[in-house]
């Protein structure tokens, strides 16, 4: 099996040119591949920023599929952003079969599995950035984290968040964002920003109670300015913007969101004009596609550290001379950025996304040590074996994975409902066809702050209404309007989907438990994980129960489970998952 | 570093707020319409006296791409013109085109104001275009609009 290199990607963009080189590698045999192909990389300019985006709170390495589907409205399906599978290959110059391949696309994913094993951990993440800051000069480096790293497992659901801040000061993070932070609620960010080393900024984030003394003030320093290798380096935060649509206002109450763009262009000024730095640095949460269009729209931002969206871009894009890098999810890369910038300017750069192999880079001791001691207070209930999977158990892809039908499968089970309804956030798992699904695999799963699953009652015409209103964010043509995540998933359902319609005309052939949808019945809806409650009637308080709950006896009760990879979406304008540019199909 | 931009000099005369749709919903469209409906275009004709509006850059419209909430929708209006005796911005006007009634403000200045600007809060009942109208002293009209999606999100 042939094997190529991470550095073939390498770019060396000279600004105002914008020209991009790869150089050929030769391809190398499995055994050939080492750390130092991992860390292989031509040390450039005067300072480096590490990236990590969209941890998730996985301490632990993971096996993570890429999507199988990633489509979105025609404009963008097949752009950075929205390209998956064979498509991704091919656009970034991938090997089949390469370590790159396996890391960045689902192609093969359970043969490669074995081969080259899980990615990420916090002990594998320090050797490499140990290796740059030793490399570099630990004062020329700066960690920066865009956020969504606080939540997503077990031990961060039972901590509070408290274990995986451990872990952020263990490696060493600088600066940081949010998303999911922000379920924990206000009074615990707060507290957990008192426990963190590294500085948590946002520019986007302002006081919204008319009655408070925060009123229309910034929450958190919208901006900081650090020196790194004798260059004035502006940093400023962009935590997300649609967290008070996208996760329960309760959360948040107080302060809003948005995407501010007008501060943001006022701050990127008053670093140039005021402060003098040599560098503006967007560490933002907004999404890769969102970022695009803020770089289109904010002038005199150098780097756009990106991150929500969970793109494995070894590449990064330039557009109006502002550079966007983003370093996937779950710890399976580290982003690298070398920067050559002086005198108020930056004349060169060089990126490349490290690759986080757990089975090619060493563990440090010292994070094996931290991770067990975190993990120890939960480790009876977190290394419960419930049952086996017959089938590979997945996260994401547009429409619908397979661990989020046993969800539904397990909602539809216990709460006796006509239709089910489960977030389409692109976080989670990926259990390995005939392993054990094990109760840590649920909570990466489901671990949220607000687990409840509801069972209410809801007109037809409202469940269709509502599945175009959630079409629209995800589908959006235009990215400010998009939300970043995919598409809800729905248990009992089926439905055909024109993924290029216009607003509210997307959906069509919807049927309930095998039958066309009728407008004027109430259904039995269950749902978590969202607002849907909120608009249904008759809430079923005595069946609320928390989802992670739901699916650990569901799976005990089954012991073997065994979900298709089919789907219940039908597309009606693409007829493969991922279609590359102008295309839609895969021919 | 903070900074209170909703006070820097502004001065807005006489901007009251007219909210109509009852509630956050994204059925709006199929309520009957009540004996205080009016469409957009009943609406910009009544300000404009059915002249047309030409679209300006010299409007700035800050409105969010998402509302956080439907039910108080941030809308800012600042014009790019000057405020002299003989040239000034003479009126603005604030429309959410799809709410039953669409016409929320109706603000009147003076070059006394020293500043065209507006800022209040809106009703939205669905995802819509919100449109800001502007007079000038001359009787010309400006307009500038922007969509702003109202959801219940949920998406994570």
């Amino acid at each position: 099996m042939e094997i190529s290199r991470r550095d073939f990607m390498h770019i060396c963009a000279i600004f105002g040119i914008g020209a991009a080189t790869s150089a050929n590698a030769a391809p190398r045999t499995v055994s050939q591949i080492s750390l130092k192909d991992i860390y292989a990389f031509k040390n450039t300019g005067n300072f480096t920023l590490l990236h990590m985006c969209d941890l998730h709170a996985h301490l632990k390495p993971l096996y993570w599929r890429e999507p199988s589907t990633l489509i979105s409205a025609p404009n963008l399906t097949g752009t950075p952003g929205f390209l998956c599978g064979e498509s991704f290959a091919k656009h970034y110059g991938l090997e089949p079969s390469s370590l790159d391949a396996y890391f960045d696309t689902h192609v093969d994913f359970e043969t490669l599995a074995k081969k080259f094993g899980k990615m990420g951990g916090v002990a594998h993440i320090k050797t490499v950035l140990e290796h740059v800051r030793k490399t570099r000069g630990a004062d020329n480096v700066l960690f920066l984290d865009s956020g969504d790293t606080w939540q997503g497992t077990g031990v961060a659901l039972k901590t509070n968040g408290e274990a995986i801040v451990k872990a952020q000061n263990y490696l060493g993070v600088d600066l940081m964002v949010g998303h999911w932070e922000f379920t924990y609620g206000k009074e615990r960010v707060r507290e957990l920003i008192g426990m963190l080393d590294a500085k948590f900024i946002s520019q986007n984030i302002v006081g919204d109670d008319s009655f408070a003394d925060d009123y229309e003030e910034l929450i958190f320093e919208p901006y900081t300015i650090e020196e790194r290798g004798g260059a004035k380096i502006g940093i400023i935060g962009q935590s997300f913007p649609f967290t008070s649509t996208a996760n329960p206002k309760e959360f948040t109450k107080g302060w809003s969101f948005g995407l501010r763009l007008e501060t943001l262009q006022e701050y990127v000024n008053e670093l140039r004009d005021e402060h003098d730095v040599d560098c503006v640095v967007v560490l933002s949460h907004d999404g890769f596609s969102v970022d695009q269009e803020v770089a289109r729209k904010v002038h005199g931002i150098d780097f756009i550290l990106s991150g929500h969206t969970h793109d494995p871009s070894p590449k990064p894009i330039v557009i109006d001379g502002t550079v966007i890098v983003i370093a996937g999810s779950h710890g399976k890369y580290i982003g690298r950025l070398d920067i050559d910038a002086k005198e108020g300017k930056v004349n060169n750069y060089e990126y490349k996304l490290i690759p986080i192999a757990s089975n090619i880079i060493p563990a440090d001791t010292a994070g094996v040590k931290l991770v067990d001691e975190l993990y120890a207070p939960y480790a009876l209930e977190m290394n419960e074996v419930l049952g086996r999977t017959k089938n590979i158990l997945y996260k994401r892809d547009t429409f619908f994975s397979t661990f989020d039908q046993l969800i539904n499968d397990a909602i539809m089970d216990e709460m006796k409902c006509d239709i089910s309804f489960t977030p389409g956030y692109r976080w989670g798992t990926t259990v390995l066809a005939g392993e054990e699904i094990l109760m840590d695999n649920v909570y990466e799963m489901c671990g949220i702050t607000y687990p409840n699953v509801y069972t209410f009652e809801l007109k037809g015409e409202r469940i269709a209404k509502l599945l175009e209103d959630i079409a629209d964010n995800v589908f959006n043509e235009n990215p400010l309007y998009q939300q970043g995540g995919d598409m809800s998933r729905l248990g009992g359902a089926t439905y055909d989907i024109a993924v290029g319609n216009s607003t509210g005309k997307r959906i069509s052939n919807l049927k309930i438990g095998g039958k066309p949808i009728d407008l004027k019945k109430t259904y039995i809806v269950s749902s978590w994980g969202g607002n849907l409650q909120n608009a249904g009637e008759n809430l079923q308080e005595n069946k609320t129960r928390a989802v992670y709950d739901v699916v650990r006896d569901y799976i005990k009760r089954k012991k073997v489970v065994d979900v298709s990879n089919e789907g219940n979406v039908r597309v009606v304008d693409y007829s493969c998952g991922c279609p590359p540019k102008g295309k839609t199909s895969c021919n | 570093m903070q900074r209170r931009d909703f006070l820097r000099g502004l001065s807005v005369a006489a901007a009251s707020a007219v909210v109509v749709t009852p509630s956050v919903s994204f059925a709006a469209d199929e309520k009957p319409k009540g004996s205080n409906a009016l469409s957009y275009k009943e609406a910009l004709a009544a300000v404009t006296g059915s002249k047309t509006p030409e679209v300006s850059k010299k409007i700035a419209l800050k409105v969010p791409e998402i509302a956080e909430n439907g039910a108080v929708v941030p809308v800012t209006v600042e014009v790019d013109h000057p405020m002299n005796e003989d040239d000034y911005v003479k009126s603005i006007h604030v429309f959410a085109t799809k709410n039953g009634n669409s016409r929320c403000v109706d603000a009147h200045l003076s070059p006394a104001n020293g500043k065209a600007m507006l800022s209040t809060r809106v009703k939205l009942g669905e995802t819509q275009e919100v449109a800001a109208l502007v007079e000038l002293s001359n009787g010309t009209f400006l307009i500038s609009s922007q969509s702003v999606k109202v959801t219940i999100g949920g998406c994570g």
